[in-house]
């Protein structure tokens, strides 16, 4: 708490800025990615950024009612708190963001935030396939969660803390010190709930675009849009980020971040794009089987 | 003092005139009558009181001016009086229940009536053993010439059943007079008693065994009494009473009396007759709809319990003293309550229990009967729950634990039937009728209530030296019933400033964590009686009831022992019956609630008593030195499970969604957010103790625990989530609520009681207020089903604010309060090393968010319903409490040190603290956490945002509910477009096997077991009076082989 | 003495059938009394001392020599208390199975189970 406030509102700000960038762009690097391996040109990697311009600019508004309005405020001010509470890059004062508020719980927890907002919003545009898409997503959700806080609960075993900071200085040093090495099967385990989390193939169901036209945000346009599109990335980004700190070591400068966020990435698009959707309740019992398994494996091992 | 003699004198004398009297008028006779009955229940009470209130010693009266064995002796002691007091006076009261039957008599009934009290007058008084033969049979052929009385087939019938089988009986009793007297060289009962070595021969056995049972006959032991079941049910209500009561009083006191002639071995043979009959006629009853053979099978009952009792203190050589008031304890209960419920059966002459419905429409008349059935159980502050502790006490310190086991097994099983026909009446459909009360029938039921009311109010007082404190619940309650004819407004306010009045009174007392829950229960009551003020008219009953309760709870907190506790605790349970049988549809949740309460609070009594320690209680807590063996293991079982049935807690669970959801919506508030915070009071007690001493395996039994709380905490949740209607709903969510806070009290750690204690606070606050919210929603919308609802929020926006803020601090998203519950009950999980319950409470908090967001969207999001159209906010009744737990949940939001700080301190004494602060930010051994930064950032995130929405956005249209993107599809009906019904039917297709209704089938196979047992032995029930004729006589036989006769 | 003893358990006996396996009504009530008469003529024979007199009060038994003399009186007085009382209940007993009868035309006791569980 030695930086002023005002400065330090100001680092976070620049750490933001930084962070929606980079997550946007890797949006836009994925719609390559998916274009090349089905056979397309694909649209460059800025596309996000025109999208979310041109959703900016859309003059006709409309709303379904206070909540609605208020839906993608949450979802993204979800999304930024949720990386303004993780410490993005060791060492640096101005990613160090708004760490100080919490431990790895309270990121956790926060994640929620937005969502359950996006979900009231959707909710109250009294469109069916919202609630259709909401009901899905929740329903995987507390599966994927189920892995996820198992493999973080291995970590605290392993690490005795819940302090993020403290967790990504145990692992430096060197890259065999990173919890992939030294605690891989709860990284596995995580790595599948983040493919859960990123809701990419075999995950999609939730917003299943041909089937409920993309789920709940169906309703939202213009700048509610432009509002949500930007959270994509943000959203995105922190929890790469997350996983970066738990798993990975974490990220001394931001050339590090960069490409273990990429690499980090880069699992879910491979899956992704190699394997059909499941229908919901087939993914929340392989998520309940297979990962669940795994960590519980991660925590037995620890604990013996 | 009048001699005792003159009883009979009265008696002989008045009855031979009779005859005369009658000649001048009817009136003249019968005012003779009663006027004889009035000078003998004075006579006895003047003894009566002798023996009370001075030092006066028994007395002999002899006769014929020879002493014993020459002449026949009466014995006129503490026990004669009291019996002779009640006989006499239950016949003054039935003669006048039966005015209008001696009225059109002839004069004969007059006579045998008087000839039938004398008898037991002689039976209770005699020293002689074949006096006591004559009086018997006196007041046997009176009996069954009155059972004539009002002639008609079926009593002519079951008149005679009852005189091959009762005549045979005192054939044998004559039988064995005569072996004793040739064995003897005496009559008197009490040289008997003093030469009693005899039994040791076998002929002196077979004399002594012939003599007992043929008593243990006349008291209608199972099997062997089919014939008194058949009178029980057709003789009518005024000479029935007579039978039930004093003739059965008669004859035991005559069994009492000759007792000690059985050799202290054979004892427990008695005491399982006793226990025999008790069981098997309350579990036969369980299938009876006949309301009198449904009495007559609890009379049988209770009379075994009184036999048992008797055997059980004469074998335990329990001070005379003390016996003495827990059999008068039991007598009295059955003798008030069945004499008088046999009179209410006169005036509502109708035979199967589901007509007594009418009863319903005279609410006097109700609670008259509703006292008694409770006094019949055992209800405090009723005699027979006095008798019950001290009982099972004595019991529990004999290490008699089998015998504990079956009476309170009896017990449960006579509590299922009466409550279940209180239920019946008060929930019934059926319309009014004319019901005739008239003064000469309802008078002596008003006299035994109100001689009821004043024991049960003498016995604490005067016995158990109470102080007016643990009584305060039953002030609270008489008060308001003083005022139940105000408008409930008026009464709303009444009962706050009583609980008011009632917090300032007891706040000395409290001190640490028993002010949080002196928090919970009265302040937040205090709260939640707002909202009764959106009641309408004078709704009565529903407030001395409600007032009843909360002081209850209030006296758990205060209790100085262990007695206390469980007076409050029953009172409490009794209490929260009445108020979940005012729901609509509330009569089976509400039996199954008042069978667990109740089988949970015999846990309790029997865990207190097996405990080594008198004052269970937080006040007494601190008095006790610190010992190893305060609470032995059964004792540490019992009353665990006892709490863990409160807190409805997995396996235990299947009374809580039902009397949740069918209570009166303000009621369910009350029940989910304070009262069943009382189980997690009781275990913090029990867990305080477990502290104090060093127990074997505690870690092992807090462990378990554990697992117990987080399996109620996960299967709540996922049971939630597959409801459709709102309040069962939210009654699985408390389920899952409480099921954390059992989990975070067993990790036994600094942090898992601070997280715990939060948990229960904040749980007051978000539940109430949901609740409160879905009360006001359900009072406009007139349905409990959600997919009936939707797009409310326009119409109800304020509550919609609430259910918003309930559902987030329920969810444990940040910022709000559940964050903190979350982040101190998983930092506590971590700490104590508990990993696979952490993991298992992320994924029930997980299926938390399915439930509340069901909860919130198909309520007041989606589509708005056409019939809706009109519906307005809720009454601000609801809404003022519910603004009020808001500004409470954001104060600790936003600064958590509000709560955290006090309840560390709480338990510093306890346990060595693991948290700190460092400004705002708490640190545990793990991680740390600033609620009021994570407050400001995401206020500052959000508000940001929202401004550059606004400015972006521009000007907005709003639409109408139809107007939405639907695939080129119109949207057919608000009905259809809702997607509300089955929510999560995937998530069934998933993990539906875990909601299979698994302890729900345990419990319903475990109730169809019993009541077919009870169908297929009432079967031995044939008829036939010869059938029932050689029952008695294979009863003997076996018996008599079973004791070991040669 | 023994044989009126033993005699008194067969009247008893011969009661104890009757009142199981009668089903006329008016024969149950027989057999009540027959155990009765077993039971009095029990009471008798036990209060029967072989070789003494009646215990009355005359010539050859005066207050000094009673004890010596007579059998003992408390059995004979109770015998003729149970006597009457025997009576009083065979009797309403009787009255009973002609009310029955009056009302059903029936004198079989399996004919009254109605009432029953």
């Amino acid at each position: 708490m030695d930086t002023p406030l005002v400065l330090k509102i100001l680092y976070s700000l620049i750490s933001l800025a930084v962070i929606t960038i980079w997550g946007l762009s890797l949006g836009g690097i994925v719609r390559k990615i998916y274009a090349r391996v089905q056979g397309r040109i694909g649209p460059p990697f800025w596309q996000p950024f025109i999208d979310i311009i041109k959703t900016y600019g859309k003059r006709t508004a409309v709303t379904h009612g206070i909540m609605f309005f208020l839906g993608p405020v949450f979802r993204i001010a979800g999304g930024i708190g949720t990386y303004l509470f993780i410490p993005a890059i060791l060492g640096s004062t101005i990613f160090s963001n708004f760490s100080v508020s919490g431990d790895v719980l309270l990121v956790m927890y926060f994640i929620f935030f937005g969502q359950l907002g996006m979900a009231l919003g959707a909710g109250e545009s009294g469109h069916p396939y919202s609630a259709i898409g909401v009901a899905r997503g929740l329903a995987q959700m507390t599966a994927f969660e189920v892995p996820f806080a198992l493999s973080i609960i291995a970590i605290v075993i392993q690490y005795h803390t819940l302090n993020i900071t403290t967790i990504v200085l145990a692992q430096q040093g060197s890259i065999l010190n990173w919890t992939l090495f030294t605690n891989p099967l709860a990284t596995i385990a995580a790595l599948i709930a983040l493919l859960g989390m990123n809701m990419h193939n075999p995950f999609s169901v939730v917003l299943a675009p041909q089937e409920i036209p993309i789920g709940p945000p169906t309703e939202f346009h213009g700048s509610y849009l432009a509002l949500m599109q930007t959270n994509r990335g943000i959203f995105n980004a922190a929890k790469l980020v997350l996983y970066m700190n738990l798993f990975f070591g974490g990220a001394t400068n931001i050339f590090a971040l960069i490409i273990k966020t990429f690499s980090i990435y880069m699992i879910s698009v491979v899956v992704g794009v190699s394997f059909p959707r499941f229908r919901t309740d087939q993914s929340i019992k392989f998520f309940l089987f297979v990962p669940t398994l795994i960590a519980l494996l991660a925590i037995i091992i620890l604990v013996l | 003092m009048v001699n005792p003699i003159m009883i009979f004198i009265l008696f002989l004398g008045t009855a031979f005139l009779f005859a005369l009297f009658d000649k001048i008028h009817r009136k003249f006779s019968f005012a003779i009558l009663q006027l004889v009955l009035l000078i003998n229940t004075f006579i006895a009470g003047q003894w009566l009181y002798k023996f009370v209130f001075t030092s006066q010693t028994p007395v002999m009266i002899f006769t014929a001016g020879f002493k014993p064995p020459f002449s026949i002796n009466l014995r006129m002691g503490l026990e004669e009086a009291f019996i002779l007091f009640a006989v006499n006076f239950v016949g003054l009261l039935s003669a006048l229940y039966l005015s209008k039957s001696f009225k059109h008599s002839k004069v004969y009934p007059l006579v045998l009536y008087l000839m039938m009290i004398m008898g037991v007058n002689g039976i209770v008084m005699t020293r002689d053993l074949f006096n006591l033969f004559v009086f018997l049979e006196i007041s046997s052929i009176s009996t069954y010439a009155l059972i004539a009385l009002k002639e008609n087939e079926q009593r002519l019938a079951s008149g005679f059943k009852y005189m091959i089988a009762s005549g045979l009986a005192s054939v044998f009793f004559l039988l064995g007079t005569i072996f004793i007297y040739h064995i003897t060289g005496t009559l008197n009962i009490d040289q008997i008693i003093t030469h009693k070595s005899f039994v040791i021969t076998s002929l002196g056995f077979l004399s002594v065994f012939t003599l007992m049972m043929s008593l243990i006959i006349e008291l209608k032991p199972f099997p062997a009494n089919g014939w008194a079941l058949d009178v029980y049910q057709t003789t009518t209500s005024g000479v029935v009473s007579i039978i039930a009561v004093a003739n059965s009083a008669g004859v035991f006191y005559a069994f009492y009396k000759l007792l000690p002639l059985i050799p202290h071995n054979q004892l427990l043979f008695i005491a399982g007759i006793g226990i025999v009959s008790f069981l098997f006629s309350n579990l036969i009853a369980i299938k009876q709809t006949d309301s009198r053979r449904l009495l007559g099978y609890s009379s049988i009952a209770q009379i075994g319990l009184l036999i048992t009792v008797t055997a059980l203190t004469r074998y335990l050589h329990v001070k005379s003293s003390t016996s003495l008031f827990i059999i008068s304890s039991i007598f009295l209960s059955n003798f008030i309550a069945k004499a008088g419920l046999f009179w209410i059966a006169g005036i509502i002459k109708k035979t199967h229990i589901k007509e007594w419905a009418i009863l319903r429409f005279k609410p006097g008349l109700l609670i008259i009967f509703g006292v008694f059935i409770f006094a019949l159980v055992g209800i405090p502050p009723f005699p027979n729950f006095w008798a019950k502790w001290d009982l099972i006490r004595f019991l529990a310190l004999s290490k008699l634990h089998i015998w504990i086991i079956l009476i309170l097994l009896g017990s449960l099983l006579e509590a299922f039937y009466l409550f279940r026909w209180f239920g019946s009446i008060v929930r019934s459909e059926q319309n009014e009728e004319q019901l005739l009360q008239p003064a000469y029938k309802t008078v002596p039921i008003i006299i035994f209530f109100l001689l009821l009311i004043i024991i049960s109010i003498g016995i604490p007082i005067h016995i158990y030296q109470f102080d007016i404190l643990p009584l305060l619940p039953i002030v609270g309650l008489l008060i308001l019933s003083i005022f139940d004819f105000l408008p409930s407004k008026l009464k709303a306010i009444i009962s706050m400033i009583i609980i008011a009045g009632y917090t300032l009174y007891i706040y000395p007392v409290l001190s640490g964590v028993s002010l949080v829950f002196a928090f919970i229960f009265l302040a937040g009551s205090f709260i939640q009686l707002i909202a009764t003020m959106s009641r309408k008219g004078t709704d009565k009953g529903f407030f001395p009831l409600l007032v009843g309760m909360i002081l209850s709870m209030g006296s758990l907190l205060v209790a100085r022992s262990s007695l206390e506790f469980f007076f409050a605790w029953e009172l409490m349970t009794i209490t929260a019956y009445m108020l979940v049988l005012r729901g609509r549809k509330a009569e089976k949740p509400a039996l199954l609630f008042i069978l667990f309460s109740l089988a949970g609070a015999y846990l309790l009594l029997s865990g207190l008593s097996y405990a080594h320690v008198i004052n269970f209680s937080l006040v007494g807590l601190g008095t006790i030195p610190i010992s190893a063996h305060m609470l032995p293991i059964t004792a540490f079982i019992l009353i665990v499970v006892a709490f863990l049935i409160k807190v409805g807690a997995v396996g235990f669970h299947i009374w809580l969604p039902g009397s949740y959801a069918e209570a009166e919506d303000d009621t369910t508030s009350f029940m989910s957010s304070i009262l069943s915070k009382t189980g997690i009071f009781g275990m913090l007690i029990l867990l305080l103790f477990l502290l104090k001493m060093n127990m074997h395996h505690s870690a092992l039994f807090t462990s378990m625990l554990g697992w117990i709380g987080i399996f109620t905490v996960f299967f709540g949740s996922l049971m939630a989530i597959f409801q459709e209607d709102v309040k069962y709903l939210l009654a699985y969510s408390s389920m899952g609520q409480l099921g954390y806070i059992v989990l975070c009290m067993a990790a036994m750690s600094h942090l898992g009681w601070v997280s715990g204690l939060y948990l229960a606070v904040n749980h007051l606050f978000f539940k109430a207020m949901i609740l409160l919210a879905v009360a006001g929603v359900i009072s406009r919308v007139g349905t409990r089903n959600m997919y009936e609802m939707g797009g409310l929020i326009k119409k109800m926006p304020y509550s919609f604010i609430s259910v918003l803020i309930g559902i987030i601090a329920l969810s444990g998203v940040p910022p709000l309060s559940g964050f903190g519950a979350k982040w101190l009950i998983y930092t506590a999980l971590l700490e104590k090393g508990w990993y696979f319950r952490a993991g298992l409470s992320f994924f029930a908090s997980a299926i938390a968010f399915l439930y509340l967001f069901r909860l919130i969207h198909t309520i007041f999001l989606g589509q708005p319903k056409p019939q809706h159209q009109n519906v307005k906010e809720a009454s601000p009744f609801f809404l003022i409490p519910q603004f009020l737990f808001i500004f409470a949940i954001m104060a600790i939001s936003m600064f958590p040190n509000l709560i955290i700080k006090p309840l560390s301190t709480f338990i510093n004494p306890y346990f060595a603290s693991t948290i700190q602060w460092q400004g705002n930010t708490l640190y545990s051994s793990l991680g740390y956490w600033n609620g009021n930064l994570v407050m400001y950032v995401t206020m500052g995130v959000f508000m940001l945002l929202l401004i550059w929405l606004i400015i972006s956005i521009g000007r907005v249209q709003k639409v109408k509910q139809f107007n939405i993107v639907f695939a080129a599809e119109r949207p057919f009906k608000p009905t259809t477009t809702h997607f509300a019904h089955n929510f999560y039917a995937h998530y069934k297709r998933a993990l539906g096997t875990f909601v299979r209704p698994v302890t729900t089938g345990f419990w319903n196979g475990v109730g169809e077991w019993i009541s077919s047992a009870a169908g297929s032995i009432r079967q031995i029930y044939s008829g036939n009076g010869q059938t029932y004729v050689l029952y008695i006589l294979l009863y003997f036989i076996v018996l008599y082989f079973i004791m070991g006769g040669k | 003495m023994r044989y009126t003893l033993i005699l008194g358990f067969i009247l008893f006996m011969i009661g104890l059938w009757a009142m199981l396996t009668r089903k006329n009504l008016f024969k149950i009530v027989i057999g009540f009394s027959i155990i009765d008469t077993g039971v009095h003529l029990i009471i008798v024979t036990i209060g029967y001392l072989s070789g003494k007199t009646a215990p009355i009060l005359d010539k050859l038994v005066t207050p000094a020599n009673a004890v010596q003399k007579v059998v003992d009186p408390i059995p004979s007085a109770l015998v003729l208390t149970a006597i009457v009382i025997g009576l009083a209940v065979t009797a309403l007993m009787l009255s009973y199975v002609v009310r029955l009868y009056k009302r059903r035309k029936s004198l079989s006791i399996e004919d009254y189970r109605e009432l029953k569980w």
